[in-house]
């Protein structure tokens, strides 16, 4: 999987906007029409993107750890920030089929849930035990195999 | 063409892991995100039409207030209005211990539930409990000389109980139950009974919402009797006779016992005036139900005749012959202001103190207040309940003010936890959290997110349904060539123009409506399209028909206040009257000619009276909503 060039900017539409901004509202739980700095990525997120949290943290200029903890931005200053995050490339269902594929020692269309769970917990940006478990709840199978392809249309249905 | 070469073909391998590793933990992180904004929009829909309903009433009575303060005497709807506003009968305590009595009850060999003796044991209000697990009921003459005693008993405690916090019983502090047994009955597992080694402080809202507020009442009431060191009640804002008309409670008592509910109900209103309004641990913390104002003053709510407030809900009159001539003094609102507060009053983030317009009582109080109340009166700490928190407890105001509430899944299966309080000498909190379940499945965080949306979305559907020509006249504003057609934007603005909710209604549009063209909507067809009932009867002016619906709650509000002996029927001359006062307040232009017309044809029995199950039957929305 090579890394994609990241697309121009496309402008939102106005209607557009006004929904990001409800969503922002949702998630200030102050009422100074603000959110924290820790709160920028899953809100990105709720909104569609799909940040690392390391590309998160190089948009609102590197902060550091206290800012992270009480630094707060309002919605004019997180408009663009989004805007940056919308231009990477988001990947799509194949993707996702292929990033799994690459566990597929067999071929044959499942991984080994086991497998699955040790990579996710050591590398990248590492998932919590209590995060993984929420994530492969149901999907193993007797065998604990994940059938990779249902795995990925049952997790992008929400 | 690429050679095999070992190493770079193990470099690529490791780079393709690790990147498809991230791509799953950024997809995963975008996952739970999105389900904690659609958590969060469902919370918000759920809170503010509970709010909108309070507020509704509170209204209500406030524009009966509005009348009784300037209604002539020669009025001919004196009568009326002089039923809402019953004179506190002035009654000696013997009068009243004749009309209570338990002891003409006969028990019968036929009754197979529990027995009480009394004085209660703690052995006897176990079995209580133990019964009330296995879902009997406890015979009317018990209930009476149970709750009897309890207000023999309450009436000699003072406005504020204070409590001693000691190294070999730490003490439990519960929030709002709102007739949860469940959650009652889990506390208890979890914490044990109520004894002297293990004190509880219950800071009210025991009723209303939920289906078993009477047993647990009664077993509160019980332990209370056996314990009364140990157990502290707290009023709530639930804890009033009005309120109860219009949560359920009412509903409850009746149902369960139609010969002997209204006395219950008589009792119950009485037992209610006389719960104290405060518990205080080591002069330290202070917990009250709602909270605090800028004008809290503990030795002012120490001193007020806290049995004058049968209803939180109006300042009360002074005692005289004629209802309509008294009048309340400045000291008597002060004093009413000091309750209303310390039962109706939420924090706010912002500094500074407001009223409570959204609940319609109390205050907001912010962060300032909360630092000067404590300061003044020398306390550390604020443990109030009032307001459902997703996680059963939640701090604010720098963590000198805790919300505690206890009754789990409160809006829907799996939509929130409850939580409970125990604390030592320290006075250090500590939280036990919980979720009552009656099905044995956990549902996965998608499922219980989903299950209590859709709820959400029903009770959310019910209110635009409700509203729906004041929406339609508003739409049609921004549809001035008639095409049926307004923009989203618009439609966003519009319909919180209306509602006046508080929601996201963009975040909300794509639940809510099922196709857009180029941000454009067919309004019309929309309308339509949330049609949720076909009406029972034949009345063909829709118009009465919206009335009716969006009044649902107050009419049987009023309808159970006028119908004093609890008959269940109202005459036609009482609908009319009831009509003619709510025909303002409403700003509803139905003519009395209509009404009469709907008298007659919801007069089912023919027997010149209304049935009032039948007339709210009739109106009610076929869907459940979300508080059934």
């Amino acid at each position: 999987m090579a890394e994609e060039a990241a697309a121009p900017a496309a402008e939102f539409a106005p209607a557009e906007i006004e929904e990001f901004k409800e969503s922002f509202g949702l998630f200030d739980r102050v009422g100074d029409s603000q959110v924290g700095y820790n709160q920028v990525a899953d809100i990105m997120r709720a909104l569609g993107m799909n940040p690392t949290n390391k590309a998160v943290v190089a948009i609102l200029g590197n902060p550091s750890a206290d800012d992270m903890a009480n630094k707060r931005v309002n919605f004019e200053a997180f408009l663009p920030m989004l805007k940056q995050v919308d231009a990477m490339p988001k990947g799509t269902y194949d993707d996702y089929v292929e990033g799994l594929r690459v566990f597929d020692k067999e071929g044959n269309g499942t991984v080994m849930g086991a497998e699955l769970r040790i990579v996710l917990s050591t590398l990248g940006e590492k998932m919590s035990e209590v995060e993984i478990d929420s994530l492969m709840t149901g999907q193993e199978d007797e065998n604990g195999s994940v059938h990779y392809e249902a795995f990925v249309k049952h997790i992008m249905s929400v | 063409m690429q050679k095999e070469f070992p190493v770079f073909s193990l470099l690529n391998s490791a780079l393709n892991t690790i990147s498809a590793a991230l791509l799953i933990q950024r997809w995963y992180r975008q996952h739970v995100a999105r389900l904690e904004m659609r958590r969060r929009c469902t919370w918000n829909i759920f809170q503010s039409i509970e709010y909108a309903g309070e507020q509704d009433q509170i209204k209500l009575y406030n524009y009966f207030g509005f009348l009784m303060d300037h209604f002539t005497p020669a009025s001919s709807e004196r009568n009326l209005i002089s039923h809402i506003f019953r004179k506190n009968e002035i009654c000696l305590d013997t009068e009243w211990e004749r009309y209570f009595c338990y002891k003409s009850i006969e028990v019968t060999k036929s009754y197979t539930g529990p027995h009480l003796t009394f004085p209660v044991t703690f052995c006897g209000v176990s079995k209580l409990v133990e019964a009330f697990k296995h879902k009997e009921q406890l015979h009317a003459r018990y209930v009476l000389q149970l709750l009897g005693e309890t207000w023999r008993l309450l009436r000699t405690f003072p406005n504020i109980s204070h409590v001693i916090a000691c190294h070999t019983k730490p003490i439990t502090i519960c929030g709002d139950l709102h007739g949860h047994l469940e959650d009652l009955l889990l506390i208890f597992y979890k914490n044990g009974l109520p004894s002297s080694d293990k004190p509880y402080v219950f800071n009210g809202d025991f009723v209303d919402r939920g289906k078993n507020s009477l047993e647990i009442l009664l077993t509160l009431f019980g332990f209370l009797l056996v314990y009364p060191n140990d157990v502290h009640l707290n009023r709530g804002n639930h804890e009033d006779h009005i309120v109860n008309l219009r949560y359920g409670f009412t509903k409850e008592v009746l149902g369960k016992y139609s010969v002997h509910g209204k006395k219950i109900l008589k009792l119950l209103q009485m037992i209610f005036s006389w719960l104290p309004l405060a518990t205080v641990i080591d002069n330290k913390v202070l917990i009250v139900h709602g909270g605090i104002s800028d004008t809290t003053d503990l030795d002012k709510i120490a001193r007020v005749d806290r049995q004058k407030y049968a209803s939180a809900l109006r300042p009360p009159k002074m005692k005289s012959d004629s209802y309509l001539e008294s009048k309340t003094t400045e000291t008597d609102l002060d004093e009413w202001k000091q309750v209303m507060d310390v039962l109706w009053s939420d924090p706010m983030p912002q500094n500074g103190c407001i009223p409570n317009e959204v609940r319609g009582g109390g205050c907001y109080w912010g962060p300032d207040v909360t630092e000067e109340v404590l300061r003044r009166n020398n306390l550390q700490l604020l443990i109030r309940s009032h307001e459902c928190k997703q996680d059963g407890y939640e701090f604010c105001h720098n963590r000198r003010v805790i919300t505690i509430f206890s009754a789990s899944n409160y809006y829907e299966v799996g939509s929130n936890r409850g939580a409970f309080i125990r604390m030592g000498p320290d006075l250090v909190p500590h939280f036990i959290q919980y979720q009552a379940s009656t099905t044995c499945r956990e549902l996965t965080l998608r499922q219980s997110v989903g299950w209590t949306e859709r709820s959400a979305l029903q009770a959310l559907r019910e209110q635009l349904f409700v509203h729906r020509s004041d929406l339609i006249s508003a739409f049609q504003e921004f549809d001035p060539n008639n095409k049926g057609m307004i923009s989203v934007t618009h439609w966003a603005s519009t319909t919180e123009r209306v509602l006046n909710l508080g929601l996201p209604w963009r975040v909300l549009r794509p639940q809510l409506v099922s196709s857009t063209q180029r941000g454009m909507m067919d309004y019309q067809q929309w309308i339509k399209e949330l049609s949720i009932t076909e009406p029972k009867l034949e009345i063909s002016d829709n118009s009465i028909l919206d009335t009716m619906y969006k009044n649902h709650s107050n009419l049987e509000t009023i309808f159970r206040i006028i119908d004093t002996d609890h008959s269940g029927l109202i005459s036609f001359k009482e609908f009319h009257q009831t009509w003619e006062l709510l025909r303002s307040h409403l700003k509803t232009e139905i003519s009395a000619k209509a009404i009469a017309d709907l008298a007659q044809s919801i007069d089912f029995n023919k027997d010149g009276s209304i049935d009032i199950n039948e007339f709210l039957e009739a109106f009610r929305l076929v869907d459940i909503s979300a508080h059934n």
